[in-house]
């Protein structure tokens, strides 16, 4: 047996913990580990005062290891090795016991089987801090240069952000042009300003910057390296040769695609019935009286929830609300008004989502004579092709008490939502996370809400879930923010929980060359032979290279062998 | 001090700019004006969509920026002012609230918060429960200090002219911490049984209740925590200080000036000595005041408060020549010899037998002194000396006592308790009459002749009394007493001529008391005029302020004698009353005989009941009661009751603006009935009700406790709404209540939800989810707006709706509690922010974003940013971001302004 000096704190995380799991009988049982000096009790364990407290008993008690059993890790393990951190001790001394998300929320009917759990998971967090030793973070010196792929208004907006702050940016947009979807739409709401002149704002902005270099019809096609210092290789299409550049982080901002309806959705492929999108062309092209076949629109039926919302029970479902769409319809409606004062407008929704200030869009559209009316979730609208070429939308209407609603109408506008834009490569890529809803993901949506799981990439604007122009923005600038935060300082730090091969044993053979996902491991020459060695920047610490060893000449930093053997240990440890 | 960037408000906004920009490099100065950063996201339960803890997503960020080394946080602190200098750059003027505890001391062991008496609501728990006056705001607060709210003086200890802390004793009687109250009283006078009985309790006269219902009795439960003390300590627990500093100070005269002054003097050190010329101590106390009134055993327990510091009292020797004192080693002279001298009426047939003086005729009396009186005595005057002087006329066998006062009945200067209770017993009053002559029959008084009064004083206020000629009364009396006020008899200024002033009172600074004679102060009524026990109470111990600091060879001017916070304002209290109980007062209680014929005291003491009954009814005008416990109790010293507000100044070259919102006060939807009926909360409410830090560890109706079964959430109260002037949508309120639904249906595996809404608008990411999962859930949903709520007596509510999927008929549901979806409003509190630029609303009062197409958060004044709710409402994501946003163009700001430079 060792001699470590052990700090253990049992979190009750007011009653998230302490309501499930018996805290003091915990403690009691764990004071008792060998190693254990300190074992005390928190009512939040996080809170700026216990962290206070550990500081003081790490110094007064002379404790070389802490171990904290609260909630997830991902949630606290850089608050309490900060702690370690201002107390003087190595921060990867630090062990956190998830009691939280694996016994108290999972357990919650019984009390002594997660009392009981609770104390095994901490022995096993004992036993693996018992040989933690002290280990030093990896420093990367950061290049002051940001990759940003998509150049729609979220890039072009990063793009600026990110020179205005002193950063450099190499932008790299797919198709010809700059732009993306704001490149298309006149008036736009809330602000009333003009997508295109946006857009040819911004270009010319980014144009002037010496530290911006755009390219257009460019791809990027690699990546290596880490936080910090990535090494990405960009391809131009009509240039032989590849771009190579070394960035610092990376962004992606590569927006949406507008729901297509399918062949029959809501009558979609009758003449007549448009997407949301289609009508916003037409209504730009138009100062007075919007004209469609040569006839003066006079009717125009909006169906809401177009590819959003969908009913569980098809396939692929869009469960999600696409959040622009009732507003952006709305405003839609505002400008056929201002256009043609004599329209009759109908709007068949489900629940109108115009947020916040957007109320006053819908208090005008309704002031401007629009008609609203609400179909139940089960009942949608049936579109049908008249002979008079009018399109006819029968409706129930809830409003009025489910009375059926016969409308004629010029056009009808399928109020279409936001998919996320595939780009399989670019995921395969960067392994960048994707969620359920097939938008990327980011880490925390309040806590780090532009960060993917892939440190040092980032996402903004319409790729994250559906935004506005507006929203998209400030999520943009919110990255470029994030981006400084990360490069500004000049070098990053890297956990040095990651693989080391001992060289002795190594024969060579490659096997972990063939497992590490991340192409971290390569083969080298060492004193006449080959072993395999480890990219320090490169290695996730993911352990997948360990147990394919045939000789065990790997070991994983913070994760050895010996540590999962002593934390097993603690799993199997009867509880008296 | 020198920042890159100003953020103005440390919630959620506020603290993500901060870290953005400390991670950046940049120096952040965040200002917040509540005790801890955290703003609201802190005191939520969970958060919707992903239902993580609130608390523990907000405490690393809060962490985290209280830790950050380019973040300096100022918390109790409120901007005052920003300007821009000639440079570009914004100055900025800051005023640090006083906490009255030591940040730097303070190790957050809430120590005090268990020793604090006085309760108030806890606004972080939106009024359900109470908190301390001494408090730390929630268990999570970063920094984790206690902070003292303190509204200003108690209108009753401000009153006081002796500086007795009355809200503080009243609050430690409250808590029945009776030695401790008895104790607060004796710091500041040792006087406590005889205030308890004779004073007029200025107090009382200010007490907020007072203009309500009555005020609270002070002055009785003063009476009572003496009356208690003494019976259980016949001997004080004073003890004569060893540690002597080896000065000595004489006091002239032992009286309640001279007691109160020697007192003060001997706990800080000096050998004292009374000099008393008269054969017993205690000057007014014991020879002014009759013994029905204050008995002459409380004032020598009074006494040995003092004597008991070791302080000699030597009766019987009057001082002729103060000179002389100075010689006899003492270092400093205070006098306080009162008024002893009668004032004379001068009127025909004064010389006359049987024409006596109030003040001769009470001293004699209480000397023990044989006085003789006829049958028929008439007093002259209208204070409450003359009303002494009437009853004990009575007590002494006269048959009638007829009081004669130049003031109208409503104009006299005597209390009309005092009043009262002497026509009780027989006393009879002449209102309005002036004594024109007396008349004798050899060399005896025979009769009084007075006269109507016209007026007392003269066009220039001068007492100058006119009478109406033709109006005379002649009264046939035996006895005479005058009176009408004393004078002084100054026979100890030999060779001080400086000293003494006009009416022959003693000249002296008000403020410090000192003399023009080195070393000598004065007062008491012989600098003042004739006044009252806690007028004297207050004169000796300023005196012995002032003299202490003259022995300490300190300067006295510009010395701070009195720290008082200004009076707080009674309508402020009044209005801080959320819910207010009538409680009358206790009575006056009097053992009033038709005839009084002795000396026994008159006024019963309060019960223990009664005297925690009156303490009970105290409003906390103050909040902070001044009770001193947590000065007592605190481990670390750290509290400083003196300490001032402070006035920060400094630069810095961007400003972010994070004030945040206001919610939307209910009560502004008298319909819904919240603050009128129990069970209806707001969405604020419910999330207490449901945190980790709940305050009463279960989701339970406020009203009576029971467990709920039927809960109806009302969403888009005072949202979207023109009858209450706000249209728009508060953005989260939906999401909160389905968050709600939610928990509550965890928590309360039985309970039925009903959501009452207009749309349901969940419409960001995996919100729209989230509600279908609270379907899935089985919270009920009704489309259509709640016109009114009506109450039931078992506390149940009677929702009146427009049920629009059933037909649009108006309908009724019964629920056991209500929770009102409450919106967000603008904090406008950001519009006094800055001088010379105006940093311009929009049109709903929220910071106006001029362009928020490209540059979200960029406001009307360049280098001026706004994070977060203060620009509109918006939820915790979209929060984050916009924060972010802002600090990119913050950032980016100070980096043009770099360059331009």
């Amino acid at each position: 047996m060792n001699d470590r000096r052990i700090g253990v704190y049992m979190c009750y995380c007011g009653g998230n913990i302490s309501d499930y799991v018996d805290v003091e009988r915990v403690r009691e049982t764990i004071a008792n580990e060998p190693g254990v000096v300190v074992a005390k009790t928190a009512q939040s364990a996080c809170s700026d005062a216990t962290q206070q407290e550990m500081i003081q008993d790490i110094q007064e008690q002379n404790l070389d290891a802490l171990v904290v059993a609260s909630c997830s890790p991902k949630l606290h393990t850089f608050t309490f090795r900060g702690a370690a951190r201002r107390a003087g001790l190595n921060p990867y001394q630090y062990t956190q016991v998830n009691v939280r998300e694996q016994c108290s929320w999972t357990h919650t009917d019984d009390r002594e089987g997660a009392t009981k759990k609770a104390i095994n998971l901490i022995r096993a967090g004992i036993g693996r801090t018992m040989l933690t030793e002290p280990l030093e973070p990896i420093r990367i010196e950061t290049v002051p240069q940001v990759l940003v792929v998509g150049g729609g208004i979220a890039g072009l907006r990063a793009s600026l952000g990110l020179a205005d702050i002193g950063l450099s940016v190499l932008l790299v947009e797919k198709s010809p042009s700059v732009g993306g979807w704001v490149d298309r739409w006149g008036t736009m709401y809330s602000h009333g300003k003009n997508g295109k002149q946006l857009i040819a704002q911004l270009v010319d902005e980014a144009k002037q910057r010496k530290n911006i270099i755009l390219l257009t019809g460019a791809e990027l096609v690699e990546k290596s390296g880490s936080m910090g210092n990535f090494m990405v290789r960009i391809r131009v299409s009509g240039q032989k040769e590849d771009i190579t550049a070394n960035v610092g982080a990376i962004i992606i901002a590569t927006g949406f695609d507008s729901y297509h309806p399918g062949e029959g959705e809501y009558g979609y492929g009758i003449d007549g019935v448009v997407t949301l999108p289609e009508f916003k062309e037409l209504l730009d092209r138009y100062d007075g009286i919007p004209i469609r076949d040569g006839k003066q629109i006079m009717d125009v039926v909006y169906i809401y929830c177009v590819g959003s919302r969908q009913d569980e029970s098809q396939e692929n479902p869009n469960l999600y609300c696409s959040r622009y769409c009732c507003n952006a319809a709305v405003h839609s409606s505002i400008l056929v008004a201002e256009k043609n004062p004599r329209a009759h407008q109908y709007h068949l929704y489900r629940d109108i989502r115009t947020y916040g200030k957007y109320e006053l869009l819908y208090d005008q559209s309704l002031e401007t004579g629009s008609t609203y009316l609400r179909f139940g979730d089960d009942e949608p609208p049936v579109v049908e092709k008249c002979s008079d070429g009018k399109v006819k939308v029968t409706v129930k209407d809830l409003l009025t008490f489910g009375e059926e609603v016969e409308i004629k109408a010029d056009v009808v506008v399928l109020v279409t939502g936001m998919v996320p834009r595939r780009n399989d490569e670019l995921v395969t890529l960067l392994k960048l996370p994707v969620g359920r809803d097939r938008f990327f993901n980011e880490i925390h949506p309040k806590l780090r809400p532009v960060e993917t799981m892939v440190d040092g990439v980032l996402i903004c604007g319409a790729c994250q879930g559906p935004k506005n122009s507006t929203e998209t923005v400030a999520s943009a600038l919110a990255a470029a923010t994030q981006s400084a935060s990360i490069l500004k300082k000049g070098y990053v730090e890297l956990d040095p929980l990651m693989a080391s091969v001992n060289p002795e044993l190594c024969d060579g053979c490659g096997e972990c060359v063939a497992a590490c996902p991340y192409a971290a491991i390569e083969m080298e020459e060492d004193q006449g032979k080959k072993v395999a060695s480890v990219n320090r920047a490169g290695c996730k610490g993911c352990g997948g290279c360990v147990p394919v060893c045939p000789r065990d000449a790997i070991d994983l930093k913070g994760y050895t062998d010996a540590q999962i053997k002593s934390m097993i240990d603690g799993l199997l440890k009867e509880i008296v | 001090m020198d920042y890159d960037t100003l953020v103005v408000g440390a919630g959620l906004g506020g603290m993500e700019s901060s870290l953005k920009l400390a991670d950046m490099g940049y120096k952040v100065l965040l200002v917040e004006k509540k005790p801890s950063v955290g703003g609201t996201m802190v005191l939520l339960s969970k958060v919707f969509p992903t239902l993580d803890c609130a608390s523990c997503i907000s405490t690393p960020k809060m962490a985290a920026t209280q830790h950050h080394p380019n973040i300096d946080v100022m918390i109790y602190s409120e901007v005052e002012e920003i300007k821009r200098d000639s440079q570009g750059r914004f100055k900025v003027s800051i005023n640090k609230k006083s906490t009255f505890v030591r940040h730097d001391l303070c190790t957050g062991c809430q120590q005090c918060e268990m020793a604090c008496n006085v309760a108030v609501p806890d606004q972080y728990n939106f009024d359900m429960v109470s908190r301390r006056s001494a408090h730390i705001v929630y268990p999570q607060a970063v920094p984790k200090k206690a902070v003292i709210e303190r509204q200003g003086s108690s209108p009753c200890l401000f009153a006081c002219p002796a500086g007795l802390k009355a809200h503080g004793y009243v609050a430690l009687t409250r808590a029945g911490k009776y030695d401790e109250a008895f104790n607060l009283i004796l710091e500041d006078t040792p006087l406590v049984g005889s205030l308890g009985r004779a004073c007029f309790a200025l107090c009382e006269g200010e007490c907020t209740r007072g203009s309500l219902e009555g005020p609270v009795s002070i002055r009785r439960i003063k009476r009572w925590l003496a009356d208690r003390y003494y019976g259980g300590h016949p001997e004080p627990e004073l003890k004569d200080p060893e540690e002597r500093n080896g000065k000595r100070v004489a006091v002239v005269g032992s009286g309640p000036t001279g007691l109160t002054c020697a007192f003060h003097l001997a706990k800080a050190g000096y050998k004292v000595k009374i000099f008393e010329a008269q054969s017993t101590p205690g000057g007014m106390l014991t020879l002014g005041i009759p013994a029905y009134r204050l008995p002459k055993d409380v004032v020598a327990r009074d006494i040995k408060n003092v004597t008991a510091l070791g302080v000699e009292i030597e009766t019987g020797v009057r001082v002729e020549n103060l000179a002389e004192l100075k010689s006899q080693g003492f270092e400093a002279v205070f006098v306080a010899v009162g008024l002893q001298g009668p004032a004379k009426m001068r009127v025909p047939g004064e010389d006359l037998n049987g024409v006596l003086y109030g003040v001769d005729f009470l001293r004699r009396l209480n000397l023990g002194e044989t006085v003789r009186l006829g049958q028929r005595v008439a007093v002259i005057g209208g204070g409450n000396a003359a009303i002494d002087t009437a009853r004990s006329a009575l007590r002494l066998g006269a048959r009638e006592v007829h009081v004669y006062s130049l003031e109208k009945e409503n104009e006299l200067l005597a209390t009309p308790e005092e009043v009262e209770a002497a026509r009780h017993e027989g006393v009879q009053f002449h209102h309005g009459r002036g004594v024109r002559q007396i008349k004798g029959d050899n060399g005896s008084v025979c009769s009084l002749v007075t006269i109507a009064v016209k007026s007392i004083f003269d066009e220039n206020g001068r007492f100058n009394p006119s009478y109406i000629e033709g109006t005379e009364e002649e009264a046939f009396l035996d006895n005479i007493i005058a009176s009408i006020g004393q004078g002084a008899e100054l026979n100890f200024t030999a060779g001080l001529s400086e000293l003494t002033g006009a009416n022959s009172r003693l000249v002296v600074d008000p403020e410090t008391l000192a003399t023009p004679v080195p070393g000598v102060f004065a007062g008491g009524d012989v600098v003042t005029g004739p006044s009252s026990i806690v007028k004297a109470a207050g004169q000796g111990k300023r005196a012995a302020f002032f003299i202490d600091r003259y022995l300490r060879g300190e300067a006295l001017e510009g010395a701070g004698f009195d720290y008082r916070l200004p009076v707080v304002g009674k309508e402020e209290v009044i209005a801080r009353q959320h819910t207010y109980t009538t409680l009358a007062p206790v009575p006056g209680k009097e053992l009033l005989k038709e005839k009084a014929s002795d000396f026994t005291e008159v006024e019963q003491p309060l019960t223990e009941e009664e005297a925690l009954y009156s303490a009970g009814r105290c409003l906390d005008c103050g909040v902070c009661s001044q009770c001193q416990q947590c000065i007592a109790t605190c481990p670390a010293g750290a509290i400083d009751m003196g300490m001032q507000d402070e006035k920060v100044e400094a630069e810095v070259g961007s400003v972010i603006v994070a004030t945040g919102f206001k919610l939307f006060q209910a009560e502004a939807k008298p319909q819904y009935g919240f603050g009128k009926f129990k069970n209806v909360i707001t969405g604020m409410q419910m999330d207490r009700l449901l945190a980790p830090t709940r305050p009463y560890n279960a989701v339970l109706r406020p009203g009576d406790g029971k467990v709920p079964e039927n809960i109806a959430l009302i969403l888009c109260t005072g949202s979207r709404d023109q009858t209450v002037g706000n249209q728009l949508c508060s953005r989260i309120c939906c999401m909160y209540s389905l968050k709600h639904s939610q928990l509550i249906m965890g928590a309360l595996p039985l309970a039925d939800v009903t959501v009452y809404y207009i749309d349901i608008r969940a419409f960001g990411k995996g919100y729209d989810e989230f509600y279908e999962q609270t379907r899935g859930m089985g919270a009920n949903f009704v489309k259509g707006r709640v016109a009114r709520v009506e109450e039931k007596e078992n506390g149940n509510l009677i929702l009146h709706y427009e049920d629009i999927d059933n037909g649009g008929q108006i309908a009724r549901a019964e629920h056991d509690m209500v929770v009102l979806a409450t919106g967000l409003l603008p904090n406008t509190e950001y519009m006094n922010l800055f001088t010379g630029e105006e940093l311009q609303p929009d049109e709903f009062f929220y910071v106006k974003e001029t362009d928020e197409d490209l540059y979200p958060g960029k406001t009307s004044i360049d280098g001026v940013f706004v994070a977060g709710t203060a620009s509109g409402a918006m939820d915790i994501p979209d929060s984050i971001l916009h924060a972010g946003a802002a600090a990119a163009q913050a950032a980016a700001y100070v980096e043009r302004m770099r360059i331009t430079k």
